[in-house]
C-alpha cells in the first residue's frame, strides 16, 4: 500500500518516535493523577458551588459535546474551569478503511480548541465505512494492511488536531483468520510510526486475554509502556455457560483479577499516568465511584512500593 | 474479494453481517467469528435501540412495549444509522411511525415532536429578540420597511401541521391516566427556550407562517399567503392584522431571535440583522 506523503515533518515515519513525539504540536508530558468520566448523573455534583470532588480530572466523551450550543457544553465549560478534562472519542474510526470523516474531525477540532483538553483520545478500532456507522468499536485485522490503514488515519488526524494523540488498546470477541501479528505488536508498530500514544485499558486487556486465549503478561510485556499516558479501570459481563465470551460492558465495579492485573501494569510503567474509572451503564452515585477511585490510589501505591530484595 | 480495497469490502461486509440476520458471513469466517459476530451484532441493535428509547418516551409510552420495539426494529433496519452522532439514528423514526401505524396518524405526529425536541438539545445557544427590542429596532419603519421585514427564527425551531392537539396528548401521557387524544387541524412549533426544548400548540395558519419566515419570506410575502393572490384592499388589510397577531405571538413565545430586510434592488444585501 502506499502511504500518503506526510505534510508535515513530525509525521516522516523515518524519524524515530522520541524525534515525531517531539516535533508534533502538542506533545503529550505524562501526567499523575485519578479520575473520573464526567456523566450527565453527575453534573450537578460537579457544579455544586463547593464542590471539592477528589478527582484530578475528568474525561467527557467528545461525540457527546460536538455539539453548537445546549447545557451540556456549559457544564462542561464550567468543570473545565475546575479541572483537566481529557476528550475520549467513540466515532473516530481511525481503523477505516474508507478513512476519516472530514466534517467529524471539523467538529472534534472546534471541541479541542474550545476546551484545551489535557489530551484527546480514541480507540484502536472501526465504526464505519463509507456508507454506514455501527456506532459500536468493531475490531481490526492485525494485518500489515490494516496497519496502514490505521497509521495513515492517525497521521491526518494528529496533523488536523496540531497534537498528538492516544489511542486505547480494544477489547474484542473474535480475532480473525487472516491476523499476521499480536495485538501489542500491532499497537507498538502504531505508536513507532506514528508518534501516538497509548491509552491502556486494562480491562481490555482482561476481556480479550480471556476471549482469545493469551497470557495479559505477554500483552504488557509487548507493549511499548514508556509512551502510555492514560489508564481505563472498568468493569465486565462475565461469561455465560451459553456465552462464553466476556463482554466489556462497563456496567459495574472493577473486578479483582483487573485490579491485579493494574497493579501489574503500575509496577512495570515507570513514567506517571492518568488512572480512572469508566462507568458508563448502571451509573451509581458518585461516592461509590470515588471509593472505587480510592482502590486505585491504594493499588497504583502498593505496585509502587518498594519490594523486599 | 478484489485486491483494490480488502479490508474495505471486508469492512463493508462485517458492517452487512451485523445490520442483516442473514447476511453471509465474511470470507473466511468459522464458528469462533460467528460467535463473536452475535456480540457485535447485539451491540449494534442495543445502541439503535436505546437511543430510540430515550429519545422518544412518550411515543412509546403510547403505543406500548412490544409495538415500539417492533417499530424501532423496523426503524433500525430501514435506517441503518450513516452519521457519527447517534442521535442521528433517530433521523426519520417519525416516517417510519407513519407508516408503521397506519390507522394512527397521531403516533407519527407524537414522534415528530420528539424527533424535533431531540434534535434542539444541542442547537446554537441564542438570545430571543422579546417584544421590547423588537418595538425599539422597528420603531421607524414606514409601511416599505415593514413589507421588507424578515425574521430569523431561534436556532432549529421546526413547525408541523398535525391533526390533533398534541400538547393535551403529551399531558394526558406524562399524567399517567386516560388518554386524551382530540382531533383538531393545528399547527406545533417546536424550539428550545434556555436549556429546555418546548412546543407550543398554535393555529394551522400561524405555523405555515412561521415555517415560510423561517425559510426567508418577508412579512409582505406572509401578508399576500395570508389574504390570497389578487386579494383586495380590505382582505390584504386583514391579513395584516393576521399577520400582526402571529408575529406578536411569536415574540411572546421567545421565537424570534433577529430582524433584517428582504434583499431587494433597493436595500442593498438584505438580510442584515439589526439586533
Amino acid at each position: 500500500m502506499v502511504r500518503s506523503q506526510p505534510l508535515d515533518p513530525a509525521l516522516d515515519p523515518a524519524l524515530d518516535p522520541a524525534q515525531r513525539q517531539a516535533s508534533l504540536q502538542g506533545t503529550i508530558a505524562p501526567f499523575a493523577g485519578f479520575g473520573l468520566g464526567l456523566r450527565r448523573e453527575h453534573h450537578n455534583d460537579f457544579l455544586a458551588p463547593a464542590a471539592a470532588i477528589p478527582v484530578d480530572f475528568v474525561e467527557v466523551i467528545s461525540e457527546n459535546f460536538m455539539v453548537e450550543g445546549g447545557r451540556s457544553l456549559r457544564v462542561l465549560e464550567a468543570v473545565r474551569e475546575r479541572l483537566p478534562v481529557i476528550v475520549h472519542g467513540v466515532s473516530m474510526s481511525i481503523g477505516s478503511a474508507a478513512g476519516l470523516d472530514r466534517t467529524y474531525l471539523g467538529a472534534l477540532k472546534a471541541l479541542v480548541d474550545r476546551i484545551e483538553p489535557l489530551w484527546v483520545s480514541d480507540h484502536l478500532c472501526w465504526t464505519r465505512t463509507s456508507a454506514h456507522n455501527s456506532h459500536d468499536l468493531l475490531p481490526l485485522p492485525l494485518t500489515a494492511e490494516a496497519l496502514d490503514v490505521v497509521c495513515d488515519n492517525i497521521d491526518r488526524a494528529q496533523e488536523t488536531l496540531g497534537r498528538a494523540m492516544l489511542f486505547e488498546n480494544p477489547s474484542s470477541y473474535l480475532t480473525f483468520p487472516e491476523d499476521e501479528m499480536a495485538e501489542w505488536e500491532f499497537l507498538g508498530e502504531m505508536v513507532r510510526r506514528t508518534g501516538c500514544f497509548l491509552l491502556l485499558d486494562v480491562n481490555n486487556i482482561f476481556v480479550s486475554s480471556q476471549n482469545h486465549g493469551f497470557d495479559p503478561s505477554d500483552y504488557l510485556a509487548g507493549l511499548p509502556l514508556s509512551e502510555v499516558r492514560q489508564i481505563h479501570l472498568a468493569g465486565h459481563e462475565p461469561a455465560t455457560g451459553e456465552r462464553p465470551i466476556i463482554i466489556d460492558t462497563h456496567d459495574r465495579p472493577v473486578i479483582d483479577a483487573v485490579w491485579a492485573l493494574y497493579r501489574k501494569a503500575m509496577a512495570m510503567i515507570e513514567q506517571p499516568v492518568a488512572t480512572m474509572i469508566e462507568r458508563d451503564e448502571n451509573i451509581p452515585p458518585l461516592p461509590e465511584l470515588l471509593a472505587e477511585l480510592e482502590r486505585a490510589r491504594a493499588g497504583m501505591h502498593s505496585a509502587n512500593a518498594p519490594q523486599p530484595a | 474479494m478484489s485486491a483494490a480495497n480488502p479490508l474495505a469490502e471486508r469492512q463493508q461486509a462485517f458492517m452487512r453481517a451485523i445490520q442483516e440476520e442473514g447476511a453471509p458471513l465474511p470470507a473466511g469466517w468459522g464458528n469462533s467469528q460467528a460467535a463473536g459476530l452475535r456480540i457485535y451484532r447485539g451491540n449494534y441493535r442495543h445502541a439503535l435501540m436505546g437511543v430510540l428509547a430515550h429519545g422518544f418516551e412518550r411515543t412509546a409510552a403510547y403505543v406500548g412495549a412490544e409495538a415500539f420495539h417492533q417499530v424501532s426494529i423496523n426503524h433500525a433496519i430501514a435506517h441503518p444509522p450513516s452519521h457519527w452522532t447517534i442521535d442521528s439514528a433517530a433521523n426519520g423514526f417519525a416516517e417510519t411511525c407513519a407508516g408503521f401505524f397506519r390507522e394512527n396518524p397521531e403516533v407519527a405526529e407524537l414522534a415528530w415532536l420528539e424527533g424535533a425536541m431531540l434534535d434542539l438539545v444541542g442547537a446554537p445557544d441564542c438570545e430571543p429578540l422579546d417584544a421590547a427590542r423588537f418595538a425599539e429596532a422597528s420603531a421607524g419603519f414606514g409601511d416599505a420597511e415593514w413589507m421588507e421585514l424578515t425574521l430569523t427564527m431561534m436556532p432549529r425551531a421546526a413547525a408541523l401541521i398535525v391533526g390533533h392537539d398534541l400538547e393535551r396528548l403529551w399531558r394526558s401521557i406524562d399524567g399517567g391516566g386516560e388518554i386524551d387524544l382530540a382531533p383538531a387541524r393545528l399547527g406545533c412549533i417546536a424550539w428550545r427556550e434556555g436549556d429546555r426544548p418546548t412546543f407550543v400548540m398554535v393555529e394551522e395558519q400561524c405555523a405555515l407562517a412561521f415555517a415560510a419566515m423561517g425559510q426567508g419570506a418577508s412579512y409582505g410575502d406572509l401578508v399576500v399567503q395570508i389574504a390570497g393572490e389578487g386579494a383586495d384592499e380590505a382582505a390584504l388589510g386583514e391579513a395584516a392584522m393576521r399577520a400582526g397577531s402571529f408575529l406578536g405571538q411569536w415574540l411572546q413565545h421567545a421565537l424570534v431571535s433577529a430582524i433584517g430586510r428582504e434583499a431587494s434592488p433597493g436595500n442593498g444585501d438584505g438580510q442584515e440583522p439589526n439586533d
